[in-house]
This record gives structure tokens, C-alpha cells and sequence, in this order.
């Protein structure tokens, strides 16, 4: 019985001439995600259930590396606007990340003016880290109090790569960059540390929608950028089950590799298990059978 | 900035730290100080270079293996664009003049004055971490100093400290800042010592003993288990620097933290004691030091004082000469007791030594040499 629906949004023309994603069809591609998603005939309608006007809302993305293989400006803001037009302020959501220096790096203005999208990192006055660690199982760490304090909901956008260590790194290891010390939870292919940290209340209650950015994809020797192995993929994947969508990432880092000839994850003893992990903590469903994959070109 | 106001600044930002004798508080993580680009940028040593940009760290039983832009376990070492980089050269995140039967040496120039830095970063995860702030934490998570070796070793001697201590997080993981300050106080006369977890691979560790006097190593309990669940850590490792540390000239001292419930199992202790006596012999001191309930644990009380004299006990009948107790100031068991005689050679009470009955390195009431750097 299939129990969680991933949606694959392809768009050929998302590449503008200068090789960014172009706006207008990134927004096209949310608008078509979201109501494959939900089913509803707009979008709006779409957020409508998982928003509310007085939200505060963050958009975690991930710009570990920078602005060659991160979640580029042209597509996170693109989606913080649309929601501050639709359902909510617009100075009510935060595009954020750990630090204020890979935000630019990757291209982003800061911005904490009212009235306007806030982008900025944890590193910002007046943000930091909790002042004391919050434990879960394996799990003990200081939040980003973005996401402890300043959110209500949360949206997982995150780019989609291979991951040396936990095998692929996608909406659920994003959150490793919400906390003080992810340098602690490499081991073990990031297991079970992955699953639990999503596990945590601060995370689990908040988290709405997981986006994965395969506009460009990693597929090996990630999560370094190397461009040989870098793919123009031209996909966005939604789930509301963050357990299901990076197991359809997986897929996809799995159908490029044996495209391109080289072994699969689980061929090299890398094979994300945290998936499993998460899915016996009850976050969602790690196995395709139990994923119903829907398909679409706008 | 030339080198006299450059010094300036830095002991002006040294007086924020070197307050009283007691452990200045370290530094709130709530708001981060250090813009990544601010921390240092030294290479690394014992790494290696591997294909597509990737390298292999060799200087801890981690050997952690990354691509670019990662940072090991410790989160203070970085690999950018294919080379190995320190983050925390000369950047200082704890500072203070402490007595060196705080760190703890009691048998390790006794009454002097050491002093003590860090920096921030640990290489392995200690659930009970006394010192998480720091330790826990990325360089850009603390309020960091600019404290280069030169800078360190001209502060020691403005303050009069015989000895600086490595101590507080974990050396092993600014080991470069450390080696080249040990090897400047050296040449000024200044003795070093380092207060580690042990966790270091064999050469790095051969070349450092080469500039350092004394080496306390944490042993946090004689289980794997245990540093399994509350380490994140390999027991062997460990075991294997006491080993090599006895085997050469530096001094060793052990510590023990007792946690009520956790690592205080009698028997481990008794097998602790025996191994060693089998592997380093009587003589090197082991401090068992009360627990007090700190960073992700603390639901469990502070360590009983009979649990810490129980296994003092069973220390002592298996043969080991200088076992203390920690951590309880005024307890008969922070004194030096002559092996020979029974005597009390060195009288404490917490970090003041009160009385001192050595001559030279002998006992001054029946001439048993006693182990240890005197003078």
C-alpha cells in the first residue's frame, strides 16, 4: 500500500542563458509541485494547508557550497516571495542557513529590514544557538534559535547531492546546519544521528514541506562540488514526508550513477541508512514500494 | 600594528579572561564572535592528500576522511580546496593563570603556577564534558583571542608561570598551536604540560612528547562500553598513549572521573589497577575525581565521597603507590603518602599545598625516592 506521495517537477527551460535557474520558471515548478501534491486545482490553496497568514515561516536552505552547488538565490527567494504574497508577511519568513558568510558567498544580500524577506545566518547579532543543549536519544545539541525561537513552520529546501559519508545528503540532513556541532554526527554514515535529529520536537513539530533542489545535481564524490560529476538534473522533488522525498532523491543519485557506469550507493557500502532509521522512528516512508512517485514537465 | 601594540591589544583582551585564579567563565555560544573568515588559516600537519580533493587526517584514531570544505569530528580542522587547514591557530578561547594541582599534577613541580589556555574544539564528545562550552563548540561559536606562540609565551612570563598548561578542551586538535608554543617556551625556559584524553595516534604523539614535560591523560573509564555511549571514543587508543607516555621521559599522571553509576563499577576498577601496574607500574599517580552533573548529563548526583574512597581502596590494594581523590577539597586523600614509610610527604588542601616534606625527590623522613618532577 503506497503511503506517501513525492512529487518530480522537471522544467527543460529552468537554466536561463547564464546558467542560473530562471524565476519565472522556478515558480512555475512550485506552483505545479505543490498542487500535484495536495491535489488542489492553485497553489495557493496548497499552502494554504500547511501555512497559516500569521506564520513565521523558515526556508532552511543549504549553501555549504557556495555558489556552485548550494541552494541558489534565484530559487529559495523566488519561494519566499511567492509565500509572502500569498499566504503570508512577507517579513514573516527567514531564509536562513549557519552563517552569514556562506549566505553571501553563495550569492545572498543579507536582509533583516522590516517589511521585507529576512535572509540571514545563525551567526547573526542577536540570534546564536540556544544557551543550552536540547538532548534527544543520540542527540544532544545547541538549535540555531531561528529555528528554536524565531519560526513557527519550516521548509526543508535543500539541494540534493551524493554525501561521501551518509550517502546522500538531502531535506533531512539539511538540518544538520540548525545545530552547533554537526561535525559530531558524521560517524557511522550519519546514522542514526540524522533521523534522530529530525526526531526532535523543535524540528519534527515545525517542519512542513521538504523541497529538494535537484536543479543541479551531485550524483558522486559529493558533497563537494566537482563538476564531472555534477548533473543538470532540472528537477524540484516535493513530499510533505520528509523520509520519502530524500528516498526518491536517492533514486535519482542512484538512476545517474548507473547512468554514467558507476556503482550504486549501496554497491559502495554507502547506502543512506538513516533512511531506515527514520522510517522506524515513524518520520515517513523510506522504501519505494511503499512511495507513490508522480511525475511531471511543465 | 606593530609587535608592541599588537601585544597591547592582546593582553587587553587577555584581561577578560584572567580573572582571579579560578577558571574564567567561557564564553557564551548564544552569540557567535568569530566570522569564519577571522579564524586562522596555518596547514595542518599529519594529513594526507588524497584524489578529487579529498584528505585523510592522521593525527587522531578518527583518521577522518573529507572532502573540501569539511571539517573533521573536532570542527576545528578544515579541508579547503584540498589542503589541510588548523582554524584555531593562536586563537585562544579560555585563558588563565591556574595552580597546577587544578589541572591535576601533584607530582609535577607542586605550588606552581601554570599558565592555562584553549581553544575551542574536542575530538571526541563526552556526554559529562566539564568544559562543553568550549570544547562542544567550532571556533565561531567562541569569543577567540589572537594569541600567537610568541604572544603566549611572553604573557606566561609577564605573569611569572614556570609552566603553561594545554588544557581545558582538547589539545590533540590544536596540536601545531601547541607544538610550536612548546617549542618557544622551551628555549625561554618555561616547562609545558599537556592535559589530554589521550586520544592522539603515535607519531604525532612521539613528536610532542619531544617538547613537553608532563602529559595528564583522562581515562574515562575501562570499558568500551563506555566510551562508546558517553565518549564517542575507542578505549584502545587511549590505553595504548598511556603505554607510550610511560615508556618515555615525559611525565604521566592519570585522571579518573568517578560517575555515580556509569564508570564506578568496582571490578573495572580493579581491573584498571592491575593492567596498570602490569603495563606502567605503581608508580605514576591516578586522581579518581568526583563527577559533578554537567552538560548532557545531569540527572545523576554528584559522585558520593565513600564511592571515591572505595575505589581509591581498591587502587591502592592492588598495588598502585599514589592514588588520590579529587575534586573534595580537604580530604585526607589529596595528600602524598610516602610508600615507603606511610608518611604524609605533601600536604593539600584543594590546590594549596600546605606542606612539603621531599628532599629533593626523596622523602624526608626515610629517603624513598618518589616519583615525579620536583624542581
Amino acid at each position: 500500500m503506497k503511503t506517501s506521495k513525492v512529487v518530480v517537477i522537471t522544467a527543460r527551460n529552468v537554466f536561463s542563458g547564464q546558467g542560473l535557474p530562471d524565476p519565472r520558471v522556478v515558480l512555475k515548478m512550485f506552483r505545479k509541485g505543490l498542487e500535484l501534491l495536495t491535489g488542489a486545482s492553485k497553489a495557493e490553496e496548497a499552502l494554504a494547508i500547511w501555512f497559516k497568514p500569521e506564520d513565521r515561516v523558515g526556508i532552511k536552505i543549504n549553501t555549504i557550497g557556495r555558489r556552485l552547488l548550494s541552494t541558489l538565490p534565484e530559487t529559495s527567494i523566488t519561494l519566499g516571495l511567492w509565500l509572502g504574497q500569498t499566504i503570508c508577511r512577507e517579513d514573516n519568513i527567514i531564509i536562513w542557513d549557519r552563517s552569514n558568510e556562506e549566505l553571501k558567498d553563495t550569492g545572498y544580500k543579507l536582509s533583516n529590514t522590516p517589511g521585507s524577506l529576512k535572509i540571514f545566518g545563525t551567526d547573526t547579532r542577536g540570534a546564536g544557538y540556544t544557551e543550552e543543549p536540547i538532548v534527544n536519544r543520540n542527540i544532544g545539541s545547541l538549535f540555531s534559535r531561528i529555528q528554536a525561537e524565531l519560526i513557527d513552520a519550516s521548509i526543508s529546501l535543500a539541494i540534493l547531492k551524493d554525501h561521501g559519508l551518509a550517502g546522500v545528503t538531502a531535506g533531512l540532513k539539511n538540518y544538520f546546519g540548525a545545530i552547533h556541532n554537526p561535525n559530531k554526527y558524521h560517524d557511522s554514515h550519519c546514522n542514526p544521528y540524522i533521523a534522530e535529529l529530525f526526531e526532535t520536537d523543535l524540528i519534527r513539530r515545525k517542519h512542513r514541506l521538504t523541497i529538494l533542489d535537484a536543479l543541479k545535481v551531485q550524483y558522486h564524490r559529493g558533497p563537494s562540488y566537482h563538476p564531472q560529476w555534477a548533473e543538470n538534473c532540472k528537477k524540484l522533488i516535493f513530499s510533505t514526508d520528509p523520509v520519502a522525498a530524500d528516498a526518491v532523491g536517492w533514486k535519482l543519485i542512484d538512476e545517474l550513477r548507473a547512468r554514467k557506469g558507476l556503482p550504486s550507493l549501496k554497491e559502495e557500502n554507502r547506502e543512506p541508512v538513516y533512511l531506515f532509521t527514520a522510517e522506524k522512528l515513524g518520520l515517513g516512508q523510506a522504501r519505494l514500494e511503499n512511495i507513490e512517485i508522480v511525475e511531471e514537465e511543465v | 600594528m606593530d609587535r608592541r601594540d599588537f601585544l597591547k591589544c592582546s593582553l587587553a583582551g587577555c584581561s577578560l579572561f584572567l580573572v582571579g585564579k579560578g577558571l574564567s567563565t567561557p564564553l557564551s555560544s548564544s552569540a557567535l564572535a568569530a566570522p569564519p573568515s577571522q579564524l586562522s588559516r596555518v596547514e595542518a600537519r599529519y594529513y594526507q592528500k588524497l584524489p578529487d580533493r579529498e584528505i585523510k587526517c592522521e593525527l587522531c584514531p578518527r583518521f577522518c576522511q573529507l572532502g573540501d570544505k569539511e571539517r573533521g569530528f573536532c570542527g576545528v580542522r578544515e579541508n579547503q580546496d584540498g589542503k589541510y587547514y588548523t582554524l584555531v591557530y593562536g586563537k585562544v578561547a579560555s585563558l588563565n593563570v591556574d595552580p597546577i594541582e587544578k589541572k591535576p599534577f601533584f607530582h609535577f613541580l607542586p605550588g606552581s603556577e601554570a599558565f592555562s589556555l584553549a581553544t575551542a574544539g574536542c575530538n571526541l564528545s563526552c556526554k559529562f564534558c566539564q568544559n562543553w562550552e568550549i570544547s562542544q563548540m567550532r571556533p565561531e561559536q567562541v569569543r577567540n583571542i589572537h594569541l600567537p606562540p610568541e604572544a603566549v609565551v611572553e604573557t606566561a612570563e609577564k605573569y611569572n608561570c614556570p609552566v603553561i598548561a594545554y588544557t581545558y578542551s582538547e589539545p590533540v586538535i590544536f596540536y601545531e598551536f601547541m607544538y610550536d608554543t612548546c617549542l618557544l617556551a622551551r628555549r625561554r625556559g618555561i616547562k609545558n604540560v599537556v592535559v589530554s584524553a589521550g586520544y592522539i595516534n603515535p607519531e604525532p604523539l612521539a613528536d610532542l612528547m619531544k617538547v613537553v614535560e608532563a602529559i595528564k591523560i583522562d581515562l574515562k573509564a575501562f570499558t568500551q562500553d563506555f566510551y562508546t555511549n558517553y565518549v564517542r571514543g575507542e578505549l584502545q587508543p587511549v590505553l595504548k598513549t598511556i603505554k607510550q607516555i610511560a615508556k618515555s621521559k615525559t611525565w604521566l599522571e592519570i585522571v579518573y572521573l568517578v560517575i555515580p553509576t556509569l564508570n564506578d563499577n568496582p571490578e573495572d576498577i580493579r581491573k584498571m589497577s592491575r593492567w596498570l601496574k602490569a603495563e606502567i607500574g605503581p608508580d605514576y599517580p591516578i586522581h579518581f575525581s568526583r563527577f559533578h552533573p554537567m552538560y548532557l548529563i545531569k540527572n545523576l548526583p554528584p559522585t558520593p565521597v565513600s564511592t571515591l574512597e572505595k575505589l581509591r581502596e581498591i587502587a591502592l590494594e592492588e598495588g598502585l603507590h599514589y592514588v588520590y581523590v579529587g575534586n573534595v577539597p580537604g580530604h585526607p586523600g589529596e595528600h602524598t603518602y610516602c610508600p615507603n614509610c606511610g608518611k604524609v610527604i605533601i600536604e593539600r588542601y584543594g590546590y594549596t599545598i600546605k606542606k612539603k616534606e621531599l628532599s629533593g625527590n626523596k622523602c624526608r623522613y626515610c629517603g624513598q625516592v618518589i616519583p615525579g618532577v620536583w624542581s
